[in-house]
């Protein structure tokens, strides 16, 4: 900030002025006892002023400086009041007792020296206060409250009045202070109890604080021995000090070190407890933060093991991590393996419990054998909801070395760890169940590539087709394969079961498909050979049902073979009835052997133009409503019969929006396949 | 789903109580697998209250079907619903599996 700079310069300016002026003033009009003319009384106005604006300069010059340390360490403070304010007092020492002891030699100059000495001690002396009162300032609000920030402002406040109204040198305002000083005083000790900044103080840090409040301490009573001296042998001087201003905040530069040096003296003993108690603290936030950091279990176990060495003081401990067989130690602190595995046989059977396990007298149990130097004994394991995945050994050589505080903060660093190890592997377990949903999506694109886009369109009928996964892949699947110039082959079918391995066979299922019928195989010798081929890739549990029709143009019929599928619907324009072939037919992969042959039929039908085919999944028919009643064949064939006239996509999309309908708001719970073949009214003449 | 067993001689009914869906089918296919089935000489399976049958479950019965047979066991289902008889029928099990109405003509089928 420039401003702040321009500030400190003028303040520097005026300080250094002013102090000049004093220096000046004294020498040129030296005040006399007992002289009271009106010159006099005029001088000692102005070298009052001038000390004023002194003081109120250096005051304000410290209030920006200290404010500048912001970010310094407790002990930073303390050495920056030391080194740039503490020191002069025994420079200033040191020139008191010299000119006492030498001033003898200078006579003659006595005055002289005298009084600018004095001017020194007076201007370092401010100086010093003014360093002080502002540090004590930034240690006293160490850890802050509003009410505490607006003591002190109304505190500083207070004293700027004073010191003000002390520049009249009115004799009523004495009246007016006698009852303000006593209050302001009670306030200054209030004041000088906010010492939260000695418990922060760390451990090894202690004892360097106490010097160093001892020291400025020392400082500000060598000022306070100087002065006393000096008034006493000479009580010429026209003095500033007796200013209510300087006498309170004295008060407080002394009084706020002494009660921070005796609350850090009797702090020492317990500071550990302190301590240990603040480095617990930090210990949990790092194992929590161990998750965030996406650290792996290795740090976390590592973590774990140093926070609870540390907290319980041990003497030797190790964690060991149990896995399926085995068990693996992966942290030690003072102790060898063989002393592990001999403590591990002694306590098998309470560790084997999986409770808490604490021997605070080693010596009177079967351990003592072991000549071994533990008196007390702590095991704990570790563990999540589902299982004991680890246990802790800590050891002390004294005895009732784990009482119920350490154990209790060893529990809490246990319970912590137990989450954090649950919370990586859910984290784990998520990352892998991104992956698995990552690996469907692939999948299920894979399988829509399987699934035939385009249909064969062709003069004598028209396909129209629908078909829905309940999962990302499903285990319907329909195909069309061209055998020759009027003779088409359609295939439907299901596999048992849904998902990924229902999605295996029916890719299967298209292959053999494919394969099988490009020798042009007859329905039911396709269906022998499907099922000797799906007999050695077919889990004994899994079956497919499926139906191939082969329809012949030429022949102006159907071909066709049920194995297991669900019963084809049929709607006759000749007869305007609409049936379901009843026809018997093993599913595939139920009998894996030739009697499979006995089990399935061909069976054959003379279409007429205008002749409409359904074939679906049970998905279609098994679509269940709120009530879960079943779609069923009936309400299809009721579909059908009022749907004929259509063309095959309006029948399709008319079909599968009163299964919509039916299954309102319930999930699809298999996966749905629809297929509507229309023999065209105008069939156009063969030529073959 | 809730499987019940009922042991008379060596015979053995087992009544199937719900829906034979993927995660039921696993208890099914636990209790026909177990070793002291081996030991009747037959099961009958009680479908009165069997509301619905999936693939999973009617896979089950067929993975089991080749194992009772060679071990001369008969598998017998009685007191089926229409709609789960007609799931059997579609599949083409009725000609494979001996499927009946009662529970007495259940025991003289096996007494055969």
């Amino acid at each position: 900030m420039p401003d702040q700079i321009k500030l400190k310069k003028y303040l520097i300016f005026i300080a250094v002025l002013s102090w000049g002026l004093l220096v000046g003033s004294s020498l040129l009009y030296p005040v006399k006892i007992g002289q009271s003319t009106a010159a006099t009384s005029l001088t000692e106005t102005f070298s009052y002023a001038i000390k004023a604006v002194f003081v109120l300069a250096v005051f304000m010059l410290q209030r920006i400086r200290v404010n500048s340390y912001k970010g310094l360490d407790l002990l930073g403070y303390l050495w920056k009041l030391f080194f740039r304010g503490g020191i002069t007092a025994y420079v200033c020492a040191v020139l008191h007792f010299g000119y006492q002891w030498a001033h003898h030699y200078f006579t003659g100059y006595e005055f002289y020296l005298s009084t600018t000495l004095y001017a020194l001690n007076f201007g370092f002396f401010v100086f010093f206060i003014a360093k002080a009162f502002y540090i004590w300032h930034e240690l006293l609000l160490y850890q802050k409250t509003k009410a505490l920030v607006f003591e002190w402002r109304l505190f500083e406040g207070a004293l700027f009045v004073i010191l003000l109204l002390s520049l009249f040198q009115l004799d009523f305002l004495d009246f007016i202070f006698i009852p303000l000083q006593p209050l302001l005083a009670i306030f200054v000790v209030f004041l000088s109890f906010h010492l939260k900044w000695v418990a922060y103080v760390p451990g090894a840090k202690k004892w360097r604080v106490i010097l160093l409040l001892l020291v400025i301490l020392a400082s500000t009573l060598i000022f306070i021995k100087i002065f006393v001296d000096l008034h006493l042998n000479t009580p010429v001087y026209n003095t500033f000090l007796d200013n209510p201003f300087i006498r309170l905040i004295t008060l407080f530069v002394v009084l706020y070190p002494a009660f921070s040096l005796l609350v850090a003296i009797f702090s020492l003993p317990t500071a550990s407890v302190f301590e240990q108690k603040r480095a617990d603290l930090l210990n949990f936030q790092r194992l929590t933060q161990l998750i965030q950091q996406g650290e792996d279990q290795a740090q976390v176990f590592k973590t774990f093991f140093e926070s609870a060495v540390n907290a319980s003081d041990t003497d030797a401990g190790w964690l060991e991590l149990l896995h399926e067989e085995e068990v693996e130690i992966v942290e030690t602190f003072n102790i060898a393996e063989n002393s592990i595995a001999q403590i591990r046989q002694e306590v098998q059977s309470p560790v084997a419990s999986n409770l808490d396990y604490v021997n605070n007298n080693l010596d009177n149990s079967q351990f003592k054998r072991l000549r071994l130097p533990y008196k007390s004994l702590f095991v704990t394991p570790l563990r999540t909801a589902q299982r004991t995945f680890g246990v802790l050994y800590l050891l002390k050589d004294v005895e009732q070395g784990f009482d119920r505080e350490t154990i209790n903060v060893i529990r809490t660093f246990v319970s912590q760890t137990n989450l954090t190890i649950e919370n990586l592997q859910l984290a784990e377990e998520a990352l892998q169940t991104e992956r698995y949903k990552e690996e469907l999506k692939i999948a299920s694109t894979v399988q829509e590539s399987l699934i035939p886009k385009t249909f064969p369109s062709d003069s004598w009928f028209e396909i129209s087709c629908f078909s829905q996964a309940a999962k990302e892949v499903g285990g319907d699947f329909y195909d069309f394969l061209q055998l020759s110039e009027g003779r088409i082959a359609i295939i439907i079918g299901d596999v048992s079961g849904k998902g990924i391995s229902a999605a295996f066979h029916m890719a299967q299922m298209k292959g053999i498909f494919h394969g099988l019928m490009q020798d042009n195989l007859e329905p039911v010798k396709f269906m022998v050979k499907a099922n000797n081929a799906l007999t050695h890739c077919l889990e004994r549990t899994s079956f497919i049902t499926s139906s191939l029709y082969i329809i012949d143009y030429k022949l102006k019929g159907i071909f066709f073979a049920r194995a297991g599928h669900c019963h084809t619907l049929y709607y006759n324009s000749m007869t305007e009835e609409t049936f379901y072939f009843n026809t018997e037919g093993l599913g595939l992969g139920i009998i894996r052997d030739q009697n499979y042959s006995k089990r399935i039929h061909n069976m054959h039908y003379d279409y007429n133009p205008g002749d409409v085919m359904v074939i679906y999944t049970d998905g279609i028919v098994e679509a269940r409503n709120k009530n879960q009643e079943e779609y069923g064949e009936d309400r299809l064939r009721e579909m059908l019969a009022q749907t004929y006239h259509l063309e095959a996509d309006d029948i399709k999309n008319a079909v599968v929006q009163d299964v919509t309908e039916f299954s309102q708001d319930m999930p699809i719970h298999d996966d749905q396949t629809l297929l509507v073949i229309k023999f065209r009214n105008v069939q156009p003449n063969f030529s073959a | 789903m809730k499987i019940t067993q009922e042991i008379k001689d060596k015979t053995i009914t087992i009544s199937l109580n719900g829906e034979l869906d993927a995660s039921s089918s696993v208890l099914l296919d636990e209790e026909l697998s177990k070793p002291e089935i081996m030991l009747f000489n037959k099961v009958l399976v009680d479908c009165e209250h069997l509301n619905y049958i999936s693939s999973a479950g009617l896979g089950v019965f067929i993975s089991h079907l080749q194992r009772f047979e060679d071990a001369q066991i008969k598998l017998i289902f009685f007191n089926m619903q229409e709609k789960v008889k007609n799931v059997f029928e579609i599949l083409g099990l009725d000609l494979l599996m001996t499927i009946v109405s009662t529970y007495d003509e259940a025991m003289t089928v096996s007494n055969e």
